[in-house]
């Protein structure tokens, strides 16, 4: 499965992703965690253990801290 | 590396953090990034943390909204900020661990002991890396 992930602020990456992919394995194909970031599609968070059922993502990278 | 704040930028931070006091407050901080990064225009955010007495954290869709906001203005990210009410200027060992854009800068508003102190640190994707502040 071939998806395009774009980091916001960080650049864009075409991903070449298993069939059964969750958007928690895209994070990990652009270098990030769950923690670190958040999937969006059609600009909602999606949990990370949803399978990818879509061939454009944008990922976020949280803002957060204490 | 350097940042360059010009002070009516430090004063809004500044006011931001006492006005949300004894929560923390956080906001982004937009211009041009780079070796120094130089900051334009700030933009206050709501502190969705369940605990905002000791954590911060903007809600992704509202995150979305402001990086798009910058991103329109012609503008770049340059970082964020935070303030710790009651906490030293430097980094938590929770603001490590959640940092996650690295090469951008993270401004602290330290309101301890009555005093307001400013300082900026650029994560380097596993550590903070003090930075000085000029106008």
């Amino acid at each position: 499965m071939d998806v395009t992930c774009e980091v916001l602020g960080g650049g864009s990456h075409e991903l070449e992703l298993d069939a059964d992919a969750t958007y928690g394995d895209v994070l990990e194909a652009v270098g990030l965690s769950t923690q670190e970031a958040s999937v969006l599609v059609d600009d909602s968070p999606v949990p990370e253990d949803r399978p990818v059922e879509t061939d454009s993502v944008r990922v976020l990278r949280l803002i957060k801290g204490g | 590396m350097t940042l360059e704040l010009p002070n009516a930028h430090r004063m809004a931070l500044v006011e931001h953090a006492r006005e949300g006091a004894p929560e923390e407050v956080v906001g982004v901080l937009a211009g041009s990034h780079g070796e120094p990064s130089a900051v334009e225009r700030t933009d206050r955010a709501r502190n969705a943390a369940e605990t905002p007495h000791t954590r911060y954290e903007i809600a992704p869709k509202a995150e979305l909204v402001v990086l798009e906001r910058i991103e329109a203005a012609g503008l770049d990210v340059v970082g964020f900020y935070h303030s710790h009410p009651r906490g030293p200027l430097e980094p938590s060992a929770t603001d490590a661990r959640l940092a996650a854009w690295p090469g951008y800068s993270y401004v602290i508003v330290s309101l301890a002991d009555g005093g307001a102190n400013l300082g900026s640190w650029r994560w380097r994707g596993g550590r903070f890396e003090r930075e000085p502040i000029r106008e």
